[in-house]
């Protein structure tokens, strides 16, 4: 299960970067985004629509994360809304009934006003038209009678008004509109009257002897502004008995003053309520949200590892309850997880202390064997060969301890980087020419592209030759015959060295499951032969101590290509890698290119395809296929300044514990990279690869100093 | 300490239960009306006089002649500002030759019709009728009012247009004809100002000689652009009345700007006046006078005008603001006399500062007020140096300085009247110095003048004149004379105007006054009148069949819109100034009394005689 759950993180980071790792941190949000609806619909549009929208967008997108993540901003916003529509509703409400009111009072007392007037105005006619008949008797009717009626209305108007004092204005109008019979307009107060009074209530008027009322606006032919006003009108009899129509004028002045003066203090007042709902809002759920942002807090902080942290309880409330809960379960939680490290750690030492324990007597069983072999030639041939094979088998198992050991420091965290600028090239030329003899054999050759420009890092010289080593011997190993080819690159902050075969390739699955420890690829198969399987494991380990990638892609059939990925300077993240992941020459895109010319692009060699073979090779990873002869591994790149490339990293290799059972087998190059039979020539293979692991005792255990004092990792380097 | 410590825990709620009621209260404070507080001035909103306005409405179709004379008349009194519609009551022809600006009757009510046909002719094509009326009063084309008397008939023709079959007029009657009541509604009177052209005032300073501002009195229509017409007025030049005694300051021919829009003040109430060609090159200080003429004008018709920017063919002239007008020229109205004066018990002559509320008299310095002879009624020169009195008996007038230890001196003038009411007249002060005085002897009534208040007397030549002159007042201004004339046994007011003319080989200039007019027509019995603003007087009278009433008049006859005075019944002298500030004092009931502005009449203290100084 261990290898299960070790396969898929690191070995997968390579080809399937592309995909799983993906959508997971950077492209999750927008697609979160996307899915939830929100703006599904406005992407699918034409590029310049989808570029407006997401200008229209992005302000608006703190806000909204803001909105979805703050419980308090909801509840007051919330509140704030309501209190609003609240206000606003009452608001209404009493503006319309205030309105009312002051109108009922005003339409009753301009009514009785008005009415007084209008008999005021029937009884001057009358007083008029007695004095008129009284003086002038005698004379004809129709020449005598009209006369006076031009300065009457004046003067009528005149008096009605000025015992008005601004209350109201008076206006006569002839009847039957400005067509009519009768005495011209006359106003006070500046009134236009025909503008003033509204046409309906003149005809309303004319039809009928009742007075009737009506709304208007009052026009001055003054600057004054115009001014909302009741109207009320009455057919009169002049004295001449001739009849006109007696409009009363009241302007909504002071009404609508007192409106105003209404709707001002609601105003004021809504306002206050609206901000003191929202304030005391904020107060109250800040009393709930600040303890449960506490605990987010503070369990933020125990997923990060810090355990002993606690909440702050005070009270008996409900907020208190769950904060002592939350204790208990953090206090419980933490219990646990301690008990679990101090197992594992048990278990880590375990595993270094066998190593060492087994070394003491191995050494003496070593000698003896050695004695044995040596005499061989005096045994019958069973028991010579019995001793050959003893001596084989003590040749594994050694490099196990040592792998083992190497191993153990790595998961103590013990292992030290000396890192130092070197120039890439020398290794893999060392590399090279130390797998010569193991290729020769294998009838494969090995191709070095990119070397003719100094590829210098910052480094640790011994560890990348170790790695590098072990995927060249697993390259020619698996490499059925075919040409390996070993490809350079530096772009960016990074370098990176890729190594690809032509043998049996990678199952889908199998490329992150490569750097499993004892993984094997057919499980039926006897460890007796090839690595010790812990070889790739270390290689990652290694590279992951550069802050680097190791990452592995292969087809079915296709071969398969390993990549190393170092940073430029030790400390510098990593962004992509110069050479994609998936070669070049895959089998999915020598498809492509045959169905499409422009992707041809990248030859097999060639620097890093853009981003488009990242995609691919995620694809291509889980096509590969797994067995057979394995071949020459390349390593795919991502491009450049794909950062789906990074997730493959070593990060999750950390987590990983150590794998079963050791294997006796030789190097680490060749058990990492398969488990494939390993032939005889495996064998020498491994022993080319010898130094190798050589260091690798040193470094990770001390078995060669036999020093026992030690078993933790910490010393291990110390024992180098 | 159980029971202190439940102490203080009853005291706790107790505490906030006082905080909590003396909140409660102070709330209810601002909850509730105020009953106290710090003082405040009112500023009083005067509340303008509801202007009733008529809408002239063009004729009807197929209108009978009585209703389109009755439509012509109601026109005239609307605000059209050339009465286009009272002319489409006109015929083409008619339209064209009636000039309403030529005068203005004012009639006691609206006038009348009288049809002039018997029988009903309704085919025919012509109609007359008659308009009648007792007319009041005519404004003249100089926008001059004068009283007038007598019926008003005046025929109106109208015929039937040919092709339209409308009754239009075509005989109008010539001006404008209304109604008294229409008349006050519809016109405003407005003082133009003009320059005395004979009579300087002495001035106090003596640096240089202001011209003394004659106010000249037009009636102009209240709502048609009434400032730019009054402009328009007061650049054509003065109205016949005063025109021989007065100049402008306008060069012939000038008037304003052709096309000018109507004048109105800006915000910062300055009035700019634009003039034609004539006015372009005028001195600074003939353009100083403009301005000032323009500027008094302007301030009798509206208080919103601070400064008067005059403009000639695009250039600026001249600029005159309200406090430079009064070094420019001198108005009556702007000069406040120091006191009052008036005879004490004894028949000396004692003062009190004007406008106090005082009524402790001093008396005068000089020989007139130690009381060495008892007065009956005195005047004092505009300039408060020197004073004149008659004799209590009436029979002799002295003139003497107001300096301590001056001498009083032989009287400058007797009568041989035999009562004393046919004796001698208060004297009056003009402008100029000289002493007005008018000899009441039924043998030799007369009127005289002595120039500087000395020497030997001139008779006034008075043409025209019929009647004892029984009072005598000079205006400010030195132009004008206000005389109540005795003309069987009724006495009536008098107003005309000085002219001096001085001959050859003649020392003194002989002294005229002409167009001599009734300023107040309905009143039967005028008992004192005096000068009460540049052309107002105040005239306590009795109208034919009436009581005893103080009124305002206006030097032309018509009656200002001013606030009439509170009554006083017994009024037998009254004082006032041009200056309307000051307190109108009269004598009445054996007391000194005065009426200050807005309140009621009040004693001030025994005397006789209550004169402001001129």
């Amino acid at each position: 299960m261990t290898r299960d759950s070790a396969a898929a993180a690191p070995g997968r980071s390579g080809p399937g970067a592309g995909r799983p790792v993906d959508p997971g941190p950077s492209g999750s949000r927008w697609e979160r985004l996307l899915e939830g609806g929100l703006l599904h619909g406005g992407v699918q549009g034409s590029p310049v629509l989808r570029l407006f929208m997401r200008w229209v967008r992005r302000p608006l997108l703190p806000v909204m994360r803001l909105w979805r993540r703050n419980i308090q901003l909801k509840v007051v916003a919330t509140t704030l809304l309501m209190s609003l529509g609240v206000v606003l509703l009452l608001g209404f409400v009493v503006i319309g009934q205030v309105r009312n009111g002051l109108l009922d009072a005003k339409v009753k007392a301009s009514q009785s006003q008005a009415t007084g007037g209008f008999a005021a105005a029937k009884q001057k006619a009358d007083e008029a038209a007695s004095t008129t008949t009284g003086d002038d008797g005698g004379t004809p009717a129709d020449g005598r009678a009209p006369q006076n009626v031009i300065q009457w209305m004046s003067d009528l108007v005149k008096s009605l008004s000025s015992g008005g004092q601004g209350a109201f204005d008076v206006v006569t109008l002839p009847v039957g509109g400005d067509s009519g019979s009768g005495r011209g307009p006359r106003a006070s107060g500046l009134v236009d009257p025909s503008a003033s009074v509204p046409e309906a209530l003149r005809q309303r008027i004319d039809g009928s002897t009742a007075a009737a009322q009506s709304y208007t606006r009052i026009v001055y032919s003054s600057d004054q502004g115009s001014q909302p006003a009741l109207v009320i009108g009455k057919q009169v009899n002049d004295p001449n008995g001739e009849p006109y129509q007696l409009y009363y004028l009241f302007p909504l002045t002071q009404e609508e003053k007192s409106l105003s003066l209404v709707k001002g203090t609601l105003a004021t007042a809504g306002l206050f309520v609206v901000v003191l709902l929202g304030a005391i809002a904020w107060l109250v759920v800040r009393q709930v949200v600040t303890p449960v942002r506490m605990a987010a807090g503070i369990a933020e902080r125990l997923s990060a590892g810090r355990l002993q942290e606690r909440m702050k309880v005070t009270g008996e409330d409900d907020i208190a309850r769950l904060g002592e809960a939350f204790n208990k379960m953090a206090q419980n939680l933490q219990l646990k997880i301690n008990q679990l490290e101090e197992l594992s750690r048990m278990q880590r030492r375990f595993v270094s202390d066998v190593s060492h324990e087994l070394r003491t007597p191995l050494t003496t069983v070593r000698m003896a064997a050695d004695v044995i072999h040596d005499a061989r030639v005096d045994f019958d041939p069973v028991t010579a060969r019995s001793a050959e094979l003893l001596a084989d088998q003590l040749d594994r198992f050694e490099t196990l301890l040592a792998d083992l050991l190497e191993i153990s420091r790595f998961d103590a965290g013990a292992a030290a980087l000396e890192a130092d600028a070197i120039d890439l090239r020398e290794v893999v030329r060392r590399v090279v020419s130390g797998a010569e003899p193991l290729a020769e054999r294998k009838g494969t050759r090995i191709v070095v592209i990119g070397d003719q420009q100094p590829v210098v890092a910052e480094a640790d010289a011994r560890r990348v030759e170790r790695v590098l080593r072990n995927l060249v011997v697993n390259a020619v190993e698996h490499g059925e015959g075919e040409d390996v080819v070993v490809k350079l690159a530096a772009a960016g902050g990074a370098v990176a060295v890729a190594v690809r075969d032509y043998g049996v390739g990678l199952k889908p699955g199998e490329a992150t499951r490569v750097f499993s420890r004892f993984w094997r690829a057919d499980p039926a198969r006897a460890r007796t032969t090839g690595g010790t399987g812990l070889g790739l494991s270390i290689a990652l380990e290694d590279a992951r101590l550069h802050g680097g990638w190791l990452q592995a892609w292969g087809e079915p059939g296709g071969g398969s290509q390993f990549r190393l990925t170092l940073p430029r300077t030790a400390d510098e993240p990593l962004r992509g890698s110069p050479i994609p992941l998936e070669p070049p020459d895959s089998r999915r895109n020598r498809e492509r290119d045959t169905t499409d010319a422009q992707d041809a692009a990248p030859s097999d060699g060639s620097d890093a395809g853009p981003a488009a073979p990242a995609r691919t090779a995620t694809a291509a990873t889980a096509t590969a296929t797994g067995r057979g002869p394995i071949p020459p591994l390349t390593t795919a790149e991502p491009p450049t300044a794909d950062p789906t490339a990074l997730p493959g990293n070593g990060a999750r290799v950390v987590a990983r514990p150590t794998a079963g059972a050791p294997r006796p087998d030789g190097t680490d190059g060749t058990d990492g990279t398969d488990g494939t039979d390993a032939p005889d020539e495996t064998e020498e293979a491994d022993e080319a690869e010898r130094p190798d692991t050589g260091y690798r005792p040193d470094t990770g255990s001390r078995p060669d100093a036999g020093s026992e004092d030690t078993h933790r990792q910490g010393e291990a380097s110390r024992g180098r | 300490m159980g029971a202190d410590r439940a102490g203080s825990g009853r005291r706790a709620p107790v505490r906030a239960v006082t905080y909590a009621v003396c909140g409660v209260v102070l709330l209810a404070g601002c909850a509730s009306m105020p009953d106290s507080g710090d003082l405040r001035g009112v500023e009083s909103t005067p509340r303008q006089d509801p202007q009733v306005r008529v809408f002239a409405m063009p004729p009807r179709e197929d209108a009978s002649p009585v209703d389109i004379v009755q439509g012509f008349l109601e026109a005239l009194t609307s605000d059209d500002p050339h009465y286009e519609t009272a002319r489409k009551y006109l015929t083409a022809q008619a339209a064209k030759s009636w000039r309403p600006e030529r005068s203005t009757a004012v009639l006691a009510g609206a006038p009348g019709t009288v049809s002039d046909h018997s029988g009903s002719r309704e085919e025919a094509n012509d109609y007359s009728v008659t308009l009648t009326g007792a007319q009041v009063a005519t404004v003249d084309a100089q926008q001059s009012y004068a009283p007038a008397e007598g019926s008003y008939r005046k025929p109106v023709h109208l015929t039937r247009d040919g092709k339209s079959r409308q009754w239009r007029i075509d005989v109008p009657p010539q001006g404008v004809v209304m109604g008294k009541s229409d008349f006050q509604r519809n016109y405003l009177s407005v003082n133009k100002y003009y320059f005395a052209a004979n009579t300087v005032p002495e001035t106090a300073s003596g640096t240089g000689r202001r011209p003394a501002a004659v106010a000249d009195p037009v009636y102009v229509r209240r709502r048609v652009d009434s400032m730019t017409q009054v402009v328009r007025s007061l650049v054509e030049g003065p109205t016949r009345l005063i025109g021989p005694v007065v100049r402008s300051s306008f060069p012939a021919g000038t008037a304003l700007a052709q096309g000018a829009a109507p004048l109105t003040p800006d915000d910062r109430n300055t009035l700019t006046v634009p003039l034609n060609e004539r006015a372009a090159r005028v001195g600074e200080d003939t353009c100083d006078e403009m301005a000032a003429q323009l500027l008094f004008t302007l301030q009798s018709l509206t208080p919103a005008v601070d400064e008067v920017e005059l403009r000639s063919g695009g250039t600026r002239l001249c600029s005159l603001t309200d406090d430079r007008a009064e070094a420019v020229a001198t108005r009556g109205s702007a000069q406040r006399p120091d006191s009052l004066y008036f005879v004490d018990g004894e028949g000396g002559l004692v003062r009190i500062a004007a406008g106090s509320n005082g009524t402790r008299p001093d008396p005068v310095p000089g020989p007139l007020g130690e009381g060495e002879t008892a007065l009956g009624s005195v005047a004092v020169s505009r300039d408060e140096h020197r004073a004149a009195g008659v004799g209590a008996d009436g029979k002799s007038l002295y003139v003497a300085s107001l300096e301590p230890g001056a001498s009083l001196g032989d009287p400058l003038l007797s009568s041989a009247g035999k009562g004393e009411a046919d004796r001698l007249t208060p004297p009056s002060w003009d402008a100029q110095g000289d002493l007005w005085i008018a000899d009441r002897d039924p043998g030799a009534a007369r009127l005289l003048v002595f120039t500087e208040g000395a020497g030997e007397p001139a008779q006034v030549r008075t043409p025209g004149l019929d009647g004892r002159v029984q009072a005598v007042r000079v205006a400010a201004d030195g132009v004008r004379i206000a005389l109540i004339v005795e003309r069987d046994g009724k006495r009536s007011l008098l107003i005309g105007r000085i002219e001096r003319e001085t001959r050859d080989g003649e020392e003194n200039p002989t002294v005229t006054i002409l167009e001599l007019r009734s300023a107040t027509p309905e009143l039967e019995e005028v008992t004192a009148m005096s000068w009460a603003g540049d052309s107002r007087l105040v005239v306590v009278g009795r109208e034919q069949g009436g009581v005893q009433q103080i009124g305002y008049v206006q030097v032309d006859g018509s009656t200002p819109e001013a606030s009439v005075p509170a009554a006083l019944t017994g009024v037998k002298e009254i004082a006032a100034t041009e200056d309307e500030r000051l307190p109108l004092v009269a004598y009445s009931e054996d007391a000194i009394v005065r009426l200050p502005s807005g309140m009621q009449w009040q004693k001030v203290t025994e005397g006789t005689a209550p004169v402001y100084p001129g």
